[in-house]
């Protein structure tokens, strides 16, 4: 950021105003950071991921899934477009707050979050039918790992989804930038939850 | 028309403090009071909730301890965090209420008792900080002592094998996690705005957050202690498996308590990184900023990105405990080593975020000191963000005798060896800038000059042990247990000592007593030396490091290192009594004792309550010391101008 023309003078009883030194706006500088570290820790559960199944399972040369387990590969396909689909409306959401679209911004946030819930859902009838427990093997102990974390995460963003509704239900949110950090932050941390998801269901299910 | 961002109540302009509660309203606002009775009743919730789904679900033993005890470190931390008031603000926001604008009134310490509260300033947070690890440092520094006390003759005196290995695991772990790493959290919290010319952190709620899960982690770690069958952890603060999934249930408080601690890290790093990137004041590019910014840059970087697969190592070691999966269980086709990996791959990282900081603080004490500007100012920037990059390329020298596939020692021995080059560039930029300085050898100058010898003795017994063969032989003896201690001790220890002593009359308004830290420094140097030398010899030799017995023949060097180490003990001691008695009534501090440019020292000892009055506009280096007409920042206001202060005399 340019260097201010004159400098900002405290008031007695409050802080100056800081310097802007950087374009970016820091509280989301703070999320996108904050996904780093959430991505590493996703990093750790790949970690063990690849120990069990290539450093363990491939010197054993036994098949992956190892028998008589089966992934339902089709299943999680279905429930990634769900997830996918959840940040289009997500995306949409955002867009119609920033163009001051008031019922858009409700319409999307609803889409999203109801969406987001029938994936977790649809993950948690699975893990009753999928026909393997955490505690049978090094797989199935991944597998519950990693969807699991994964899940975690879910569950937070729908919380924050929520959070964002009411809010724009009450009519919280405005276009100008600052006045809807409060629906871009949730969108920013429901992306990643999107892309991780791809991630770990490429990893685990379909290679 | 009602404002469409956050939603603030009409704000009342310059109100005076909201009045404190009254009646019932006292147990119900946050602090130590709603503590007091949130915190049994989380307790009991807790216990309720395992053993009401245990029933339901038809598990049984209802009462499983292990489950109980994750219960409870996860429950009750966060039941304290929010009765203290952490959490208000965004249970406000949660709740779709308007939230409470910042009035300020609450910011900054009139009494003793705002330190002991949720406090948003960073200068009270840094204090904070600063005497809880200390107080750390102490507890940890007494097990070192009775595990020397055990150690001084061959044989058992005082404590059994467990409770030895419970006593090392305790003293590494609170000595990391509670006093190195969040000690720099501290100092940096201090200094870092008043240095980059801000008023506070970027997140000053999750600074205060940060604090306080601080002492919930140590609890939690000394909790151990608490546990009746077997006792406190005692596998080492490294915790290998399948050792860690077969201890005593303590075992569940050290798993717990390293998340804790690492989220506050990782939540002080945040703010840290963004702090950094984008309040710095006007005129204040990357390449003006002082050396201790660029070092917390690069150690919260570090932290981001690290410290996760330390909490991923501890869930995998809790889910085969307590959920009997099997990620490390080779029967079931899980993999014992890679538990080493994910935790090295932290926790060599972990060292660097142990020691950069430190660094930085040593180059702002010599160029002070030696009143001359850092030598090779960029290329130290870049050293760091060098030793930042490789130090996630070495982790798997700490496994060369773990017994993990061969082919991977040399190309870590390589990348080991590697990471001495930016080091060195640091050790002979340090040198260089000493090189024809005007010394002045106050406290915090020995420290720092003290800190340059004891590290680079570290660092090459560290390029000894960087080399596979000589590490074969070496690794897990008391050769390594020297080289830790002369990293650790001489190296971070040493530069801790050095800021505290540097930064004690900015935080405190007071002035330390300048022979009482002389012969704390001195004391320490002789028994640290007397104490950790002699280890070199005795590894080589063939003693083994956590033993709680060793070979006869080892006993004459055991007693002279047990005795030295009670020197130590003693020699910390005078800087505690130096510390207590100064701050209470050591003399005034000037804003500017050491003559120094940054712009922390450019404000009143201790700093205003908002920091500046006016954001400074920076217009130079920050270590012109000794150029003529040389300024660093200027305040326009008042046109006052930040520049070498004139000495009278020489």
């Amino acid at each position: 950021m340019a260097a201010v023309a004159h400098t900002e003078h405290a008031h007695g009883d409050h802080p100056p105003v800081a310097n802007q030194s950087s374009r970016v706006d820091a509280r989301l500088l703070g999320i996108y950071l904050f996904i780093g570290s959430e991505i590493m820790l996703f990093g750790s559960f790949f970690t063990a991921y690849f120990f069990a199944r290539v450093v363990v399972g491939a010197q054993a040369g036994d098949a992956w899934p190892p028998e008589p387990y089966h992934l339902p590969v089709f299943l999680a396909l279905l429930n990634t477009i769900i997830l996918v689909t959840s940040s289009f409306s997500m995306h949409w959401a955002l867009q119609s707050i920033k163009r001051n679209n008031r019922q858009g911004l409700i319409a999307g946030l609803t889409l999203t979050f109801l969406l987001g819930l029938t994936f977790l859902l649809i993950q948690a009838r699975e893990y009753t039918r999928i026909g393997f427990a955490p505690q049978d093997l090094a797989f199935s102990s991944t597998f519950f790992g990693l969807t699991g974390l994964h899940g975690a995460h879910v569950f937070v963003g729908l919380n924050l989804l929520a959070y964002a509704l009411v809010r724009s239900v009450r009519g919280h949110y405005g276009p100008k930038a600052h006045d809807h950090l409060g629906v871009e932050i949730p969108g920013i941390y429901w992306h990643f939850v999107d892309v991780m998801w791809i991630v770990v269901y490429v990893t685990v299910y379909v290679l | 028309m009602i404002e469409l961002h956050e939603h603030h109540e009409p704000e009342a302009a310059h109100h005076a403090p909201p009045g404190k509660p009254r009646g019932l309203r006292r147990l119900t606002a946050a602090g130590w009071l709603r503590v007091s009775w949130v915190a049994p009743l989380a307790f009991g919730l807790a216990t309720g909730l395992v053993y009401g789904a245990r029933a339901a679900m038809g598990l049984h033993p209802y009462w499983e301890f292990p489950v109980l005890i994750v219960a409870w470190t996860v429950i009750v931390p966060l039941a304290f965090l929010i009765a203290i008031g952490g959490f208000d603000y965004w249970f406000y926001w949660i709740s779709g209420r308007p939230t409470r604008p910042e009035d300020h009134s609450g910011h900054g310490a009139r009494s003793w008792k705002d330190y002991f509260r949720i406090n948003t300033d960073h200068k009270v947070i840094g204090v904070q900080y600063v005497v809880t690890t200390f107080a750390f440092f102490v507890i940890a520094g007494l097990l070192a002592v009775f595990m020397r006390a055990e150690l001084a003759r061959p044989g058992m005196q005082f404590v059994d094998n467990n409770q030895f290995n419970g006593l090392f695991s305790e003293h590494a772990t609170l000595m990391i996690f509670l006093f190195v790493i969040p000690a720099f959290a501290g100092l940096g919290n201090f200094v870092i705005p008043l240095m980059i010319g801000a008023p506070d952190m970027a997140f000053p709620r999750l600074n205060a957050l940060s604090y306080w899960l601080l002492p919930v982690a140590g609890l939690m770690f000394l909790s151990a202690y608490l546990v009746p069958d077997g006792g406190a952890f005692a596998a080492g603060w490294t915790n290998y498996v399948p050792l860690a999934v077969e201890q005593p249930d303590g075992n569940l408080f050290f798993q717990m308590g390293v998340q804790w601690a690492g989220a506050s890290s990782i939540m002080t790093a945040l703010n840290f990184l963004v702090t950094i990137i984008t309040m710095r004041a006007p005129g204040m590019t990357f390449w003006r900023m002082p050396l201790l910014v660029w070092a917390n840059f690069a150690t919260s970087t570090l932290v981001v990105v690290a410290t996760p697969f330390v909490a991923g190592s501890q869930f995998f070691i809790m889910f085969d405990r307590v959920l009997h999966t099997n990620f490390f269980d080779f029967n079931q086709g899980g993999y014992a080593v890679g538990y080493q990996h994910i935790f090295w791959f932290y926790s060599h990282p972990a060292v660097y975020i142990m020691m950069l900081p430190g660094f930085g603080i040593i180059s702002e004490v010599l160029a002070v000191f030696a009143r001359k500007p850092i030598f090779g100012y960029r290329l130290m920037a870049l050293s760091l963000m060098a030793i930042l990059v490789l130090g996630f390329s070495v982790w798997a020298h700490h496994m060369f005798v773990a017994g993990m596939g061969p082919w991977l020692r040399i190309p870590m021995m390589a990348t080991t060896l590697l990471i001495a080059v930016p080091t060195g560039i640091k050790v002979f930029s340090w040198l260089a800038t000493l090189w024809e300085g005007r010394i002045h050898f106050k406290t915090p100058m020995l420290w720092a000059v003290g800190f340059i010898s004891m590290f680079v003795i570290g660092g090459l017994s560290g390029i000894f042990l960087g080399a596979v063969p000589i590490d074969q032989h070496a690794s897990d003896t008391y050769y390594i247990v020297a080289h830790i201690h002369y990293v650790l001790f001489g190296g971070s220890v040493f530069t801790i000592f050095a800021g505290v002593y540097h930064w004690f009359p900015k935080m405190t308004g007071r002035m330390y007593n300048e022979r009482l830290g002389k012969l704390h420094f001195w004391t320490t140097f002789v028994a640290f030396n007397v104490t950790f030398f002699p280890m070199h010899w005795v590894g080589l030799r063939g003693m083994p490091r956590r033993v709680s017995d060793y070979d006869p023949v080892f006993g004459d060097w055991n007693m002279v290192m047990s005795i030295a180490s009670f020197a130590l003990g003693a020699s910390t001691l005078i800087f505690l009594y130096n510390m207590i008695a100064s701050w209470r009534s050591g003399p005034i501090a000037p804003a500017n004792p050491w003559r120094a440019l940054t712009l922390e020292w450019q404000v009143s000892s201790p700093p205003p309550i908002f920091n500046f009055d006016e954001i400074p506009q920076v217009v130079g280096s920050p270590y012109e010391y000794g150029v003529r007409g040389a300024r660093h920042a200027v305040f326009n206001g008042s046109r006052a101008e930040v520049h070498e202060p004139e000495k009278v005399g020489h």
